[in-house]
């Protein structure tokens, strides 16, 4: 018994050593997309959405991904036991739009322009709060974009679609954020 | 007796007390002479050889000495003094008061009057007698008298 | 204290106490309103920068969190802010000049308090539940201070004019209340001075103050009476004394008149009795027989006699009149003088005189001169049968009776005790006057003098043994 667990934790051990050499590589990668998932979560504080989308408490607010998904365990692990105005908190994973069913903040990790566009316009009606990395996001009509400054992360968020979606953007959000139309 | 040579005039109205004083002026010889009156009146009548003695006395010849009481019937002493020491021919005849009263007033007024000398009468025989004595040796035999 | 001082300084007193009092708890007050205030100031503050700086931390936008903590640049009280991520990490803060070691470390207790010199605290930047991370404030108080120091000048201002005018209204009002008390010291120190209590205190009011005047003039008013009774009575004691002794002069005097004209008219019979009897002895004794000498002697020994009578009756009756003048007598002086005048006669030479060093007395030199003389003629007279004539003359204290005591002691003939009693009586003899010539009164004299002035006599004797005379004078 006791031969088999140190064994276990050997492996383990080595797991890790080997995980942070990988990582080390990928670090600020990794980080970077690490904030981006904090702030995905820190979007469901700053984001009214209607009530409709959100009918009771216990209903779950939705942190989806369509396409892949870049934050590895980042996402989940943040929102892990976490509560938005009692609102459990779940991650979702994409592969198309149609695929969406309930979902309040969606991150759009779509290389491909044309996909892009087609997601964010059948997107349009729903009160889902569209988020990228993608430079075009805003122009095609995405509502909030991670954009890198300084070594920073940072945001840019156009207002009208959110308006659009009925989703209220608390004014301090649209503080710290670049608005661009 | 002649009225004109006498030595003294003895002028007291108690005749027991003049005879006691006529002894004591005999006495060791110092009077021999004494004629006794007995009131003023009596007094001024013989020093001014008047009266009863007009014929017998000679103004000019007065006694010797006079001695006289204040206290007398009649004429008082003090006016009998007064009349001899104002009458310029009795004037300066010596006159002793020789009296009981020892009273301020009496001595002053007779002094005042010009009396030569004031004894008053001790009460105590042996010193009366002894005044007597002393005043007779001295006014008779001491005092010089004028011619 | 004049009364005045003291009542202003009791208004004062009370006045400047109640001042500092209310003023005092106002300032408490106040200091600790002024605290919860700036303390609710900050926190508001703190709030509303928490507030704003939520997306700030969540988004990790360092420029907006400094942004928000520039607004507090219109708070000029607050010197210091900063900004501590969820982790505890220093975020921002401000101002950007000041350098990092005076800002904490790390976010410490929630809350605000009151540090000596300034307010800080920690205040959690929350959205919805969720702290995103910690806001530092700190905030001077010199604005506080400076409402305080205000706040402080106005108290102070405030008071003392209210103590000014205190004083000047209670300089005025007092007056109430002491200026009847002063008039009425006023007075009574008036009336002591000069002793005049016909004057009167003026009444003002019907307060006690007033009942008090009234009292005191009517204590006045019963004074003046009783001193007008007194002066009546005195005057009238004193108008009676005066006829009294105006009575007893004349009394006196018109005695005085008869006791002398009567011995001297007595005299003057007497005078001619031993004029007339030396008469007959000097002139007649010769012619007379022995019997017939004989009476004549008699005559003349008897009206001897009733002159001396005569005399010492005098001398009685006026000593018992006259008033004794004390003086200091030289005893000694006095006791020797005596010796000398009247013993010579009665054979000095032969009389053992042991006399004592004698003190000084104090009496009527006069009469006890005639004490000393009747006391020493006696005691040389009755001893003079005795071959070896002893007359001891001294002295000794009583204490208890605060006396001198005199005493003449003689060894002569004596006399029995018995008849003690009446020897101090007029004309009283214990012997026949064939033994001893004397008329009685001299020792009546003596008596009469020493009791005149304070003392007392006595003697103690035995027959054949001598007397010894005593007589006390007080010290």
């Amino acid at each position: 018994m006791r031969y088999l667990k140190t064994m276990k934790r050997l492996y383990i051990n080595s797991l890790l050593v080997f995980g942070i050499f990988f990582s080390s590589a990928q670090t600020t990668d990794d980080h970077e997309y690490q904030i981006k998932a904090a702030f995905l979560f820190n979007f469901a504080q700053f984001v009214e959405w209607p009530a409709n989308a959100l009918p009771e408490t216990k209903a779950p607010l939705v942190i989806g991904i369509l396409g892949e998904n870049p934050f590895s365990t980042y996402l989940e692990e943040i929102i892990s036991g976490e509560r938005v105005n009692g609102h459990p908190l779940v991650v979702q994973q994409y592969k198309n739009v149609e695929e969406i069913t309930t979902c309040h903040i969606l991150f759009i990790n779509l290389a491909e322009t044309d996909k892009l566009e087609q997601a964010i316009t059948s997107l349009k009606a729903r009160s889902i709060l569209t988020v990228s990395d993608n430079s075009n996001f805003i122009k095609q009509g995405g509502m909030v974009r991670f954009i890198r400054k300084n070594n920073k992360i940072q945001i840019q968020i156009n207002p009208e679609p959110a308006k659009e979606a009925n989703l209220i953007i608390s004014s301090k959000l649209l503080r710290v954020a670049e608005i661009v139309h | 007796m002649d009225h004109n040579l006498v030595d003294v005039l003895l002028v007291e109205d108690n005749s027991h007390e003049a005879e006691l004083t006529i002894r004591e002026l005999k006495k060791h010889h110092i009077a021999n002479n004494i004629f006794h009156v007995k009131d003023g009146e009596e007094a001024l009548d013989f020093i001014f050889g008047v009266e009863q003695f007009a014929g017998t006395r000679d103004i000019q010849r007065p006694p010797k000495l006079i001695l006289l009481d204040i206290h007398m019937p009649k004429v008082n002493g003090i006016e009998v003094l007064q009349t001899i020491k104002t009458d310029e021919r009795t004037r300066s005849i010596p006159v002793v008061m020789l009296t009981s009263s020892k009273e301020d007033p009496d001595i002053r007024r007779c002094y005042a009057l010009g009396v030569n000398s004031y004894i008053v009468k001790p009460v105590d025989f042996i010193r009366f007698a002894d005044a007597i004595k002393n005043l007779g040796f001295y006014w008779l035999l001491l005092n010089q008298l004028p011619a | 204290m004049p009364i005045q001082k003291k009542l202003m300084r009791v208004i004062l007193l009370i006045s400047g106490i109640m001042l500092f009092i209310t003023s005092s708890a106002f300032f408490i007050y106040e200091f600790y309103a002024f605290r919860q205030t700036a303390l609710q100031k900050l926190s508001t503050v703190g709030n509303v920068i928490a507030t704003n700086s939520t997306a700030a931390l969540a988004f990790d936008n360092h420029e907006d969190a400094y942004e928000i903590l520039l607004a507090l640049k219109t708070e000029p009280q607050i010197i210091a802010a900063s900004l501590y991520d969820k982790k505890g990490n220093l975020f921002s803060h401000y101002p950007a000049n000041l350098a990092i070691n005076n800002f904490p470390v790390s976010p410490g207790v929630n809350g605000f308090r009151f540090s000596v010199s300034h307010l800080e605290g920690f205040e959690p930047v929350l959205e919805g539940k969720r702290q995103l991370g910690t806001l530092y404030l700190k905030s001077d108080l010199e604005d506080m201070y400076e409402r305080l120091r205000l706040y402080g000048t106005i108290t102070i201002s405030v008071i003392t004019l209210s103590l000014l005018l205190a004083y000047l209204l209670s300089k005025i009002l007092q007056k109430s209340i002491s200026k009847p008390i002063l008039a009425l010291a006023e007075t009574t120190k008036s009336i002591s001075d000069k002793g005049d209590y016909s004057q009167r205190a003026v009444k003002s009011g019907e307060d006690e103050l007033g009942w008090l005047t009234d009292g005191f003039n009517h204590m006045l008013e019963q004074i003046e009476k009783q001193n007008l009774l007194l002066n009546e009575f005195n005057q009238d004691l004193e108008n009676k004394i005066k006829v009294r002794t105006a009575q007893l002069e004349t009394v006196n005097n018109e005695l005085e008149s008869f006791s002398y004209s009567i011995s001297h008219d007595l005299r003057a019979p007497l005078r001619t009795i031993i004029g007339f009897a030396t008469m007959l002895e000097e002139n007649f004794s010769g012619k007379l027989d022995d019997e017939a000498n004989r009476i004549t002697s008699v005559i003349k020994i008897n009206a001897l006699k009733m002159g001396d009578l005569i005399d010492d009756l005098l001398s009685f009756s006026r000593i018992g009149r006259q008033e004794i003048k004390k003086t200091r007598i030289n005893t000694i002086e006095m006791v020797r003088q005596v010796i000398t005048e009247s013993a010579i006669p009665n054979n000095k030479a032969g009389i053992d005189w042991a006399i004592e060093s004698l003190p000084d007395s104090k009496g009527d030199p006069n009469t006890i001169r005639q004490v000393w003389i009747n006391l020493i003629s006696n005691a040389v007279k009755y001893s003079r049968n005795n071959s070896q004539q002893r007359i001891e003359i001294g002295s000794f204290i009583n204490i208890d009776k605060d006396q001198q005591v005199f005493f003449i002691r003689d060894n002569g003939i004596g006399f029995n005790e018995k008849y003690k009693h009446k020897l101090f009586k007029v004309f009283q003899r214990l012997h026949s006057a064939d033994e001893f010539e004397g008329t009685g009164v001299g020792l009546a004299i003596v008596e009469k003098v020493i009791s005149k002035h304070g003392g007392a006599v006595w003697v103690e004797a035995a027959v054949g043994k001598g007397a010894c005379f005593y007589f006390s004078l007080p010290i």
